[in-house]
């Protein structure tokens, strides 16, 4: 890959220490994302997915390894310095939606671009432009318990699109949908992709989703097992005979 | 930024309001509390003060009895007798003793009977030290003529005792009967603008009270010190007590005017002091709801705080977010505390105005008012910081995986 990298995982490990117990999340992790791909990461649960889209996303860091965000190393950097990074370049999509409870469709949207500086005025109007194009103009004044799982799980891709970011992260997001609305939430991802030139990682079950993706990572029992570069249409089938590349 | 931590802070209290208003209960209690005594202690001390500063600095004020017990003194009886005036008026560096009595008399008016406070001053020696050093002044009329049956009465008397009265009528006390000759300016406390004041002698007679006093000024001469005289006339007044006695430890209270404002402001510093730590009791039991009510919030609330730091929230962001909730709830507290705090002060002046025993005015200073309110928000912040600064420690991984 000649192109330098948005986000480049080396050697990591993640080891969580229970008591007397020591649990290896993942180990030995080396990858690289490149500007506007679209990974998929898929593997069976407790195989140390979602921790890799956190590792990843800054929301947790390695016990050891380093992480680079375009070149730069920021394995060393403080939870405010990483809290300035996830609120610049990177936007998270979850499972459970993750929406603020007592915010409103709109300021729920608004509400990561405080951490930027952005005026209201820009906040309140770049948010209903965002909700408008995800068809959700209707929806601006509710709370999300006044909303559908597909309408919540909209807005937060709205909120994670907020701030413009290069990465957008998604930790399993048509997992609590059924699968008509999970097609076009996953719709939308693509979308995003193809027409804005996202760069996305999606962590998933759904064949949908893998058989757009270009490229899919297997991972079990914390390790990669396989980097499989999908050139053209290829249903992942769950092989082990996809090459290492690294 | 502020502004928008603001309204999410709101925005949380709102959706809690039954426990919020509750919290805020604890507060309102305490700073209620601390208030309305502050207010009280304060008012007290001010008129007192008052009073003082109304008097020259050359006084000296001797009374019998310690001044420990000073309430004894007064409802005891004890007096200054004829030889300690006289042994007051030999120390050296005393110019002039003004011995008063005070003794609580039937007055007629006009059909109407009062009992009423008749003091008795020695017109000849000392209107000028009542002019110019204890500051009476007349509003109208004039004053007795010494000798003759003349009272002048304090301002409230034909305010508030006899309304309607008015100089140039005529007055019964005991039976006698008294011209009414001068109204004063308020003497500033209560108990003295209900007071009617007649000659020393004149008093004495109609009262049948000996050759003595309950207290007495004494002047100091020019060129001496007043703290040096203080301690001239205790000399002269023990010397005398034993000669004459032989008392080995007579009690008196002899002060300068300076030092009896000295120890007014001790005393009730003292008080307030006392009232403060009683009262800081229930505001520690308020702050400690508030930080009770927030530990409960930030446990809640794990999985929002790890959404805030997910989408970028920095810790500081979480704490103050957090500070800012019980900063409004001990600022909501305090506006309650304060305003209760007042308003019970100030019914408690009222009724013990319309009653008319004792003097008293709430103090309302901008200072108690802006301490009532920023102690409380203080205190909502100091009780929220240690749970403010546990949300902000939560990793965002952890909040978020937290149900």
């Amino acid at each position: 890959m000649a192109e330098e990298s948005l986000i480049k995982l080396e050697n990591v490990w993640k080891i969580y220490q229970l008591e007397k117990l020591e649990l290896t999340v993942l180990r030995e992790i080396n990858l690289e994302i490149t500007p506007g791909s679209f990974v998929t990461i898929m593997g069976p649960s407790g195989s140390g997915k979602s921790t890799l889209l956190h590792i990843i996303g800054c929301l947790d860091t390695p016990t050891k390894g380093k992480i680079f965000l375009k070149g730069k190393d920021i394995s060393g950097l403080s939870e405010d310095e990483l809290a300035q990074i996830r609120s610049q370049k990177i936007g998270f999509v979850f499972q459970q939606f993750n929406l603020l409870p007592n915010l409103n469709s709109l300021e729920n949207v608004m509400f990561p671009m405080i951490f930027q500086g952005v005026y209201e005025e820009e906040r309140r109007e770049k948010a209903q432009t965002l909700l408008k194009s995800l068809d959700l103009g209707k929806r601006i004044l509710h709370r999300p318990s006044e909303l559908s799982g597909g309408e919540q799980q909209r807005i937060a891709i709205a909120r994670a699109l907020a701030n413009n970011p290069e990465l957008i992260l998604a930790d399993e997001p048509t997992g609590n949908l059924d699968s008509t609305t999970g097609k076009m939430i996953m719709e939308t991802l693509i979308n995003l992709h193809k027409k804005e030139q996202k760069t996305i990682v999606v962590v998933t079950h759904d064949p949908y989703i893998a058989e757009y993706s270009k490229e899919i990572i297997n991972i079990k029992d914390g390790r990669i097992i396989s980097n499989h570069q999908t050139a053209s249409k290829v249903l992942w089938s769950g092989k082990e005979h996809d090459k290492r590349i690294f | 930024m502020i502004k928008e931590y603001f309204k999410i802070s709101l925005r949380n209290l709102r959706t809690r309001p039954m426990r919020s208003w509750l919290t805020i209960i604890g507060i309102v209690i305490g700073i209620f509390l601390i208030i309305s005594l502050l207010s009280l202690s304060e008012g007290i001390k001010s008129a007192m003060l008052q009073q003082l500063r109304m008097m020259g600095k050359d006084l000296v004020m001797i009374m019998p009895g310690e001044l420990s017990d000073i309430l004894t003194t007064f409802i005891g009886g004890l007096k200054l007798t004829e030889d300690d005036l006289k042994a007051i008026e030999k120390a050296e560096g005393v110019n002039l003793v003004v011995p008063m009595s005070w003794k609580g008399e039937v007055m007629r008016y006009k059909g109407k009977t009062k009992t009423i406070l008749i003091y008795g001053v020695p017109l000849k020696e000392s209107k000028e030290i009542f002019k110019t050093d204890i500051g009476w002044d007349l509003a109208e009329g004039r004053w007795p003529i010494v000798g003759k049956r003349e009272i002048i009465v304090g301002d409230l008397v034909p305010k508030d005792i006899f309304p309607g009265m008015k100089i140039e009528t005529q007055a019964y006390i005991k039976g006698k009967q008294f011209e009414v000759v001068g109204i004063l300016k308020s003497l500033g406390s209560k108990q003295d603008d209900s007071m009617v004041a007649l000659d020393l002698d004149i008093f004495r007679e109609i009262t049948g009270e000996r050759k003595d006093a309950q207290f007495a000024f004494a002047k100091v001469g020019p060129g001496f010190e007043t703290e040096e005289v203080v301690e001239n006339i205790k000399d002269q007044l023990q010397e005398t007590r034993k000669r004459k006695r032989g008392e080995d430890l007579p009690s008196f209270t002899v002060l300068s005017n300076e030092k009896m404002g000295g120890i007014v402001n001790d005393i009730m510093s003292l008080i307030q002091v006392a009232i403060f730590s009683i009262a800081s009791i229930a505001i520690v039991v308020g702050g400690i709801g508030i930080m009770n009510t927030m530990y409960t919030s930030v446990h809640e609330r794990t999985r929002e705080i790890g959404i805030m730091k997910a989408v970028g929230a920095k810790n500081k962001t979480i704490v103050n977010i957090f500070l800012i909730e019980s900063g409004i709830v001990g600022l909501i507290g305090g506006i309650g505390g304060v305003g209760l705090g007042i308003g019970l002060a100030k019914m408690i002046e009222f009724s013990l105005s319309s009653q008319g025993t004792f003097y008293l005015k709430a103090s309302a200073s901008p200072q108690i008012l802006i301490f009532g309110l920023g102690f409380s928000f203080l205190l909502g912040c100091l009780s929220g910081f240690f749970p403010a600064r546990r949300a902000a420690k939560f990793k965002p991984v952890d909040a978020l995986r937290y149900e």
